[in-house]
């Protein structure tokens, strides 16, 4: 059985290039499910600008990462939300401090 | 807002703007050696020339190659022909360069030139105006885009005018078509494009949130409104109406500068790199700029005013554009070239791609050389004047080979 504990360490394999934390301890992923019944991860997660350039190359890396990391998933979809909007707040204790910000 | 990837040009088509944009750089401050400091004007050759190679080789290339992979992303829509960005960088270059020479050595060339350049601006434009007809649903962004375009096009116009004037086909005022050439363009296009593209970049790069734009919308509007009296006043000849535009462009430079000073306060990443170092440093350099024109304007002082456009041009403009290369250019070149191996292989961060000493090295001849020659003009020393451009030369080496290396990073 897959957990969300399990999606979101498969998903802390993709790192940011530009800030160089993976997307998990940014606090980009919000909500992962797993159903066992079609073997289906839904990803709920957003990025931390909208202007981000790299947009659709993150969700690739993302869905990649899952079907690479659990193999008992055989698909994976991924809902991109602006709302809870990202900031700082929602990143691990490692990131603020070592970005510098959002004390 | 939706961006793609989908519609990023190649690195190929990008990377001859920056490396050209860069050399164009030198080549510009090298051209300052040439200028006497005791006896420059706004109007004499040299600072004209040297005023085209910088705007039109340097700021105006690097612009466009970043609009080459910006526009999709701010418009949310592929380019309409992004292969014209081909020729647009060739006829700028050799455009740029004729008239350069044509104002210093052979003014029968100056013509020739400027149909060059005339006819890769229309490119760029004409591209342009097309996307933008893509766009379905319009944000402050894009509609800086589109204001930015329309005021490089009306300067075009004013510009050619200018040229027939010049050639005598035409009786015209070149003082005023003159001003309202230099306000569409320096303060119309490179103004409200460097105010619009702030509201994505800085944000982006800082991971500044939470805060309000209303002043640098505030800003573009204003800056917008004062443009246009400039260029009503230079085609109804009324003084007031120039400096009702002047004010009102001082205006928005105040609340634009408060924009920028809010998303510095709110930006979660503080590291001293290369970019805040730069950023920081071309933000003061406006400030001060600012305060020196509107000493120099109120005084009368032409050399005041000349030491601050001095400091707006190398400062501020410089400083920007630099400072964003260090993190534009490792972003497309990792793109390019290593983003297809995430998860199969380390890849490197963008921050490994930058070579840090060797950019602040570049940082420190650049900023002494900007403060030395601003002050040799304030004084009058050629010989003060001449140390500051020195370094900037140094400089400006660093920035070359600095792009040079980023854009042959292999791991």
């Amino acid at each position: 059985m897959v957990t969300k504990e399990d999606i979101f360490k498969a998903i802390s394999t993709v790192k940011d290039p530009e800030v160089g934390f993976n997307l998990v301890e940014m606090g980009l992923i919000y909500d992962a499910e797993y159903n066992p019944e079609t073997k289906h991860v839904q990803v709920t997660m957003t990025l931390s600008t909208k202007a981000c350039p790299l947009h659709q190359m993150i969700l690739q890396w993302v869905e990649e990462a899952v079907l690479r990391e659990l193999p008992e998933v055989e698909s994976v979809d991924i809902t991109l939300v602006w709302e809870p909007a990202w900031n700082i707040s929602m990143a691990d204790e490692n990131v603020k401090k070592a970005l510098g910000g959002g004390a | 807002m939706a961006v793609s990837t989908d519609f990023a040009p190649p690195f190929k088509l990008i990377a001859p703007y920056f490396i050209i944009g860069v050399i164009d750089l030198l080549l510009a401050v090298m051209l300052l050696f040439q200028i006497d400091i005791t006896a420059i004007t706004q109007t004499d050759a040299t600072t004209i020339a040297w005023v085209h190679l910088f705007l039109l080789g340097f700021v105006m290339m690097v612009i466009f190659g970043a609009m080459a992979q910006l526009v999709p992303v701010v418009l949310e829509v592929g380019h309409f022909a992004v292969d014209l960005y081909y020729i647009i960088y060739p006829l700028l270059f050799v455009g740029s360069f004729m008239m350069s020479y044509g104002f210093l050595f052979a003014p029968g060339v100056l013509p020739y030139g400027g149909v060059v350049v005339l006819i890769s601006l229309l490119v760029f434009i004409f591209e342009t105006f097309l996307t933008i007809n893509k766009v379905k649903k319009f944000n402050t962004v894009m509609t800086s885009v589109v204001i930015a375009n329309i005021f490089l096009f009306l300067g075009l116009l004013f510009g050619i005018t200018m040229a027939l004037g010049f050639a005598g086909e035409i009786t015209v005022n070149l003082q005023w078509l003159l001003r309202a050439h230099v306000y569409l363009v320096l303060f119309g296009y490179v103004g409200i494009t460097i105010m619009g593209i702030s509201m994505v970049l800085l944000p982006m790069f800082w991971l500044s949130h939470s805060f309000s734009w209303k002043p640098v919308k505030t800003a573009l509007w204003l800056l917008s409104v004062g443009v246009l009296f400039v260029m009503f006043s230079a085609i109804i000849e009324k003084e007031l109406l120039a400096y009702a535009g002047y004010i009102l462009s001082l205006l928005s430079l105040v609340f634009y500068i408060y924009q920028i000073y809010i998303i510095y306060k709110t930006r979660v990443r503080i590291e001293n790199d290369i970019y805040k170092r730069a950023l920081v440093f071309s933000y003061v350099s406006f400030v001060i700029a600012l305060l020196l024109g509107a000493v120099g304007f109120l005084a009368g002082n032409e050399r005041i005013f000349i030491a601050a456009g001095f400091l707006t041009l190398l400062g501020f403009v410089s400083f920007l554009i630099v400072g964003h290369l260090y993190k534009i250019v490792p972003f497309l070149v990792w793109y390019q070239r290593f983003s297809d191996l995430v998860g199969k292989q380390k890849v490197p961060m963008l921050a490994d791609m930058v070579p840090a000493r060797s950019a602040i090295y570049g940082y420190a001849f650049n900023t002494t050389g900007v403060i030395l020659g601003t002050v040799g003009i304030l004084l009058g020393s050629n010989a003060v004047f001449q140390a500051g451009v020195s370094f900037l030369f140094i400089g400006s080496i660093f920035v070359v080979k600095d792009i040079f290396y980023m854009i042959n990073f292999k791991g």
